[in-house]
């Protein structure tokens, strides 16, 4: 701002603004801007390498201790369908820190201010949220399939040549492996919904973390009411794609309520999220920033 | 330019903006006034859409503000300075905003070197000092290089050279024919910077004229006068709603009459006149009249308060001529 920049080189004869007609807001563009927002801050970046690292740690972790015990012929390790439930773990606690993310990269806004600045350059509200679900959803997603990919390798580069690694002709092992990244990005848009909803880090980060680690486990009581509703709950209908089809089929066993197949509680997980994301939809456009 | 008809805001019982009309007209710098919580920023917001209106319409160019389709190109808005996000660097924070209506990386180092940011671009906001946000506002309000600006307190924390560089600039600009609306409470830097002036009260227009009419209007014109005769001079010119104050024996200072009726009545009766001189009120002093039945919140330290302002001889001129 030295009074060398004379105001007559300013604002106008500027050559960096494209012509008129090009500078326009469209959807594909506002999905670049929220790219540049979500990897310009550290806190993505944090939430993402720890995301893999746990992955790929619990993984690894596992591996080797599986690869020790070998021989002692322990139960359920004699093929690849236990060493499936590894990924389960893994998946369980690197959502602790995919909900992280799901809920500061929307709350982060509104505790900075910056949501006034998203608001006044996309004034109809709705594509800036849905670009920032999109990039969300995306990142995660790929960020979780490279982790289960590694960990993949690990796992036969340990259990491979003991045949304990998992097979990956076999359907049900597929389905759980698609389901991990499946899972962590709609427990991601879920935090986010909720994160729109409340506007505010610390009360979105302890509804999702309360819901999904206390609140569903409260629902385990054995008491009618609640074992009715339990199967409904968005991460116990959810993980169910995580879970093999016998220990499933065990839970099942004596069980009040209504039992979920893989998919049925994925969708059911899948139909939170949209029913969250309309409402913080409706909210957002109400509301004033 | 901006058109508001019938403005209202309420937030539960309060009314912060109350059936609001003006228009913002282009190629002139117009100045918004009035006290805190006057409902000057609420306005600014609900023009950008970032409040809903209770009642009533604002438009920019004729469409609301959501309708464009380049709103960054319509309206530049520095509403304030701390909408950024904290972890975040100011070149990151402009490429983004940039990049939702393909502004792209050339733009954004033209406003960071127009703005004198270049030092700090690439350091995260959250250390930034108030005058360093404020350039990073300016800079994020000109990155669509806009018809309008709409400047809340735009030169709050800045450095003189700095509040030099927004006047020319927005001066500029409006030279250009594009809708400057900015508000301040530096009634001296206004005074040189807007050609037109809004006043709100309360959440209603007290005044919307040109800047000169404004000063004019609530001020009246009062004429210092230095006579070693002064208590005769006082005895000819009492009545004929002349009002006179006297600071000093020799002193007078003379509202309701012009300098020429007095230097004639002085004349006729022979008297000596040491000086005899006009004073056009300040904008300071005109906003002062206009606001001190709605100021929200009365300091009461200092000479300010109404019951003060009768007893000030100078402002004693200025009293009831309030609207």
């Amino acid at each position: 701002m030295s009074t060398s920049v004379l105001p007559p080189r300013t604002a106008t004869s500027s050559q960096g603004i494209p012509p008129a007609d090009d500078v326009r807001l469209t959807f594909p563009r506002i999905v670049r801007s929220e790219w540049i927002k979500f990897r310009t801050l550290r806190s993505t970046v944090w939430t993402l390498a720890i995301t893999l690292l746990l992955m790929v740690g619990i993984v690894t972790l596992f591996s080797a201790i599986f690869a020790s015990q070998e021989g002692a012929g322990n139960a359920g390790g004699n093929d690849g369908t236990s060493s499936i439930i590894v990924f389960t773990i893994a998946a369980n606690l690197a959502q602790l820190a995919v909900v992280v993310l799901g809920v500061l990269v929307i709350t982060g806004e509104y505790s900075t201010g910056m949501i006034r600045s998203t608001l006044a350059a996309v004034p109809r509200r709705l594509p800036a949220l849905w670009a920032k679900g999109v990039v969300l959803a995306v990142s995660i997603f790929l960020v979780s399939t490279v982790a289960m990919g590694i960990s993949l390798g690990v796992m036969q580069l340990f259990l491979g040549a003991k045949g304990l690694a998992p097979d990956l002709g076999d359907a049900e092992t597929v389905r759980i492996l698609v389901g991990v990244p499946l899972y962590l990005t709609a427990i991601a848009l879920l935090a986010f919904a909720i994160g729109a909803l409340m506007r505010h880090s610390a009360g979105a980060l302890a509804a999702v973390l309360g819901l999904l680690l206390v609140v569903e486990n409260l629902f385990l009581i054995p008491w009618k009411p609640l074992q009715h509703i339990s199967p409904f709950l968005p991460g116990t209908a959810g993980s169910k794609i995580l879970m093999p089809k016998a220990e499933i089929d065990a839970m099942s066993q004596g069980a009040v309520g209504t039992v979920l197949g893989p998919w049925q509680g994925y969708a059911v997980l899948l139909a939170w999220v949209v029913v969250l994301l309309t409402a913080a939809a409706v909210l957002l456009r109400r509301r004033n920033a | 330019m901006i058109e508001a008809h019938g403005l209202t805001k309420r937030y539960g019982r309060k009314t912060a903006v109350d059936d609001v009309s003006f228009t913002v007209h282009p190629g002139k710098v117009t100045g918004f006034l009035g006290p805190n919580g006057a409902g000057k920023s609420t306005t600014m917001r609900m023009i950008v859409g970032l409040d809903h209106p209770t009642h009533g319409t604002v438009t920019v160019n004729g469409r609301r503000y959501d309708q464009h389709l380049a709103p960054l190109r319509e309206v530049g808005a520095l509403l304030d300075a701390k909408a950024v996000h904290t972890g975040r660097s100011a070149y990151n924070h402009l490429r983004a905003m940039g990049a939702t209506h393909g502004i792209g990386t050339a733009r954004v180092r033209e406003v960071i070197e127009m703005t004198g940011l270049e030092p700090v671009a690439r350091k995260r906001v959250g250390g930034f000092s108030l005058g360093m946000g404020q350039r990073l506002g300016m800079a994020s309000a000109l990155l669509g290089d806009p018809h309008t600006l709409i400047l809340d307190e735009p030169v709050n924390g800045l450095d003189p050279e700095g509040v030099v560089w927004v006047r020319n600039l927005v001066r500029y600009l409006a030279s250009q024919g594009r809708t400057i609306f900015l508000s301040s409470h530096l009634m001296s830097e206004m005074a040189l910077t807007a050609d037109h002036i809004i006043v709100l009260g309360r959440g209603r227009v007290l005044a919307d004229a040109p800047v000169a009419d404004i000063v004019g209007r609530s001020t009246g014109t009062t004429v210092r006068v230095c006579s070693p005769q002064a208590a005769r001079l006082v005895e000819l010119l009492a009545g004929k709603g002349v009002s006179i104050t006297s600071t000093s024996p020799q002193w007078l200072e003379v509202t309701g009459t012009t300098a020429q009726v007095i230097g004639e009545v002085a004349a006729a009766a022979q008297l000596v006149l040491h000086e005899l001189t006009p004073v056009t009120g300040s904008l300071e002093d005109a906003y002062m009249a206009l606001t001190q039945e709605s100021v929200e919140y009365h300091s009461t330290t200092t000479g300010l308060h109404p019951d003060h302002l009768g007893a000030d001889p100078a402002l004693a001129g200025t009293e009831g001529t309030i609207r």
